[in-house]
């Protein structure tokens, strides 16, 4: 297996010969490096048609994870407007991410039931953390989060006294300094 | 400088107090319910004032402080004046002279549909009613009262606004009628609208008229009942020569 360090640009085979893989492309009859990173050839499925070998780039340095669709992500809850909330997502499974990642939860993802009834502020509060999984990559400002089942939903929040609240229900938290409770969406937490 | 401590509930009600000054202590109090209403904030048994103004009582148990500011803290059902800053296809961006912009849904009319939205210019002058105020989010608005008649609310037209403190708001809306704006609807006729943030309307078909009203209620704002009705006399005294 041969290693060499490319840079975008770079030629790194011909079509004829290779497929093209990841941080690889083809242009007309030749495949060129589209990341920096070490070029590696994959050698084909034995049962595959296409019996080419595959080039492809690994890039040098180890990112840190990303979130796709179908992702389980914990995330933090910056702004809560009437009909979405705006969130930054910190973890993506159990691994924290390692660069900044924003989130909407729109009205209609909230929950599975009675979606257009729901009071965003009854559902979230700046500043809690949240479990929601990745709906898809949504605009180019942020991914589309949905809290839509059992288990997704708020995780931990601040009461207004300051102090960290226990869950009693799927739609309450109860702050142990003062008694009061305030609605959330809750997570349901446990086996 | 130490804070005041009250010994006893009664020692400083109808008294100025300041942010700091505990007014209340429940440990000395119980089996009591208290009611705490603007001005006030519980901290376990302590009840300190959160703002500078006279620590009012009202039997039996509401407590609250009066006090009158520049700035408005919107509350839901309150009646405001805005002026429309920005228009999107969802809401009308509103400035109520609160911390935040408000918004005005723009179906939030009475029989509002989406053939027939209105269409205000920015610095338009509208009456309002307060529906929602969440913390974190924008103030909500809304041109309808709960039962989503129209009652008032909307756009005014022509007239004069004047900027004024919120106090002077509250003693404007008093009831009975406030004593600068009886003496002065004796003599004079106009229409007056008058917002809990700070804001006043006031139309009348002569300007002269407008301007007096406007002068009047300006200058009434730390006068007793009796000064206000001498200071109108005086001020309609001059038009009529």
């Amino acid at each position: 297996m041969t290693t060499e360090l490319v840079t975008p640009g770079d030629v790194i085979g011909k079509a004829t010969e290779f497929k093209a893989g990841k941080g690889a492309y083809v242009n007309d009859t030749t495949i060129y490096a589209s990341l920096t990173g070490t070029r590696r050839i994959v050698s084909p499925l034995p049962e595959s048609l296409d019996q080419r070998a595959v080039v492809e780039v690994t890039g040098h340095k180890a990112h840190g994870p990303i979130p796709e669709p179908g992702s389980v992500v914990i995330a933090r809850v910056t702004k809560v407007m009437a009909r979405m909330a705006a969130v930054d997502i910190l973890c993506v499974g159990s691994k924290a991410v390692r660069e900044n990642f924003a989130g909407v939860i729109r009205q209609q993802d909230v929950r599975a039931t009675e979606i257009d009834k729901v009071d965003m502020h009854q559902s979230f509060r700046a500043g809690d953390i949240v479990r929601a999984m990745v709906l898809s990559l949504g605009d180019a400002r942020a991914y589309y989060l949905s809290t839509a089942k059992n288990e997704l939903g708020v995780v931990s929040a601040e009461s207004a006294a300051g102090e960290t609240m226990v869950p009693i229900s799927w739609t309450e938290m109860q702050c142990p300094l003062s008694g009061q409770t305030e609605q959330r969406k809750v997570a349901k937490v446990g086996n | 400088m130490a804070a005041k401590v009250s010994v006893s509930p009664t020692s400083l009600i109808d008294q100025i107090v300041v942010p700091g000054d505990v007014v209340l202590d429940l440990s000395n109090m119980t089996n009591q319910t208290i009611k705490l209403g603007s001005g006030l904030h519980q901290d376990n048994d302590v009840i300190s004032a959160m703002r500078a103004g006279k620590l009012s009582f009202c039997k039996p148990n509401k407590y609250w402080v009066e006090s009158s500011h520049k700035r408005y803290i919107p509350r839901p059902e309150d009646h405001v004046l805005g002026i429309v800053v920005d228009s999107k296809t969802d809401n009308f961006w509103v400035d109520i002279k609160g911390p935040q912009l408000a918004l005005l849904p723009v179906l939030a009319f009475e029989g509002g549909t989406q053939r027939n939205i209105p269409k205000f210019e920015v610095g338009t002058l509208l009456y309002l009613r307060v529906v929602k105020t969440n913390t974190g989010m924008n103030p909500e608005l809304s041109c309808t009262d709960a039962s989503g008649k129209a009652a008032l609310f909307g756009p005014l037209r022509d007239g004069f606004m004047l900027e004024t403190s919120t106090g002077l708001s509250r003693m404007l809306l008093s009831s009975p009628t406030c004593p600068v704006i009886e003496a002065l609807g004796k003599k004079l006729s106009f229409e007056i609208a008058v917002g809990l943030n700070g804001r006043v309307w006031v139309n009348s078909a002569a300007p002269r008229t407008v301007i007096i009203v406007a002068n009047a209620m300006m200058n009434s704002e730390s006068l007793s009942v009796t000064q206000q009705r001498i200071m109108v006399e005086k001020l309609l005294a001059k038009i009529s020569d």
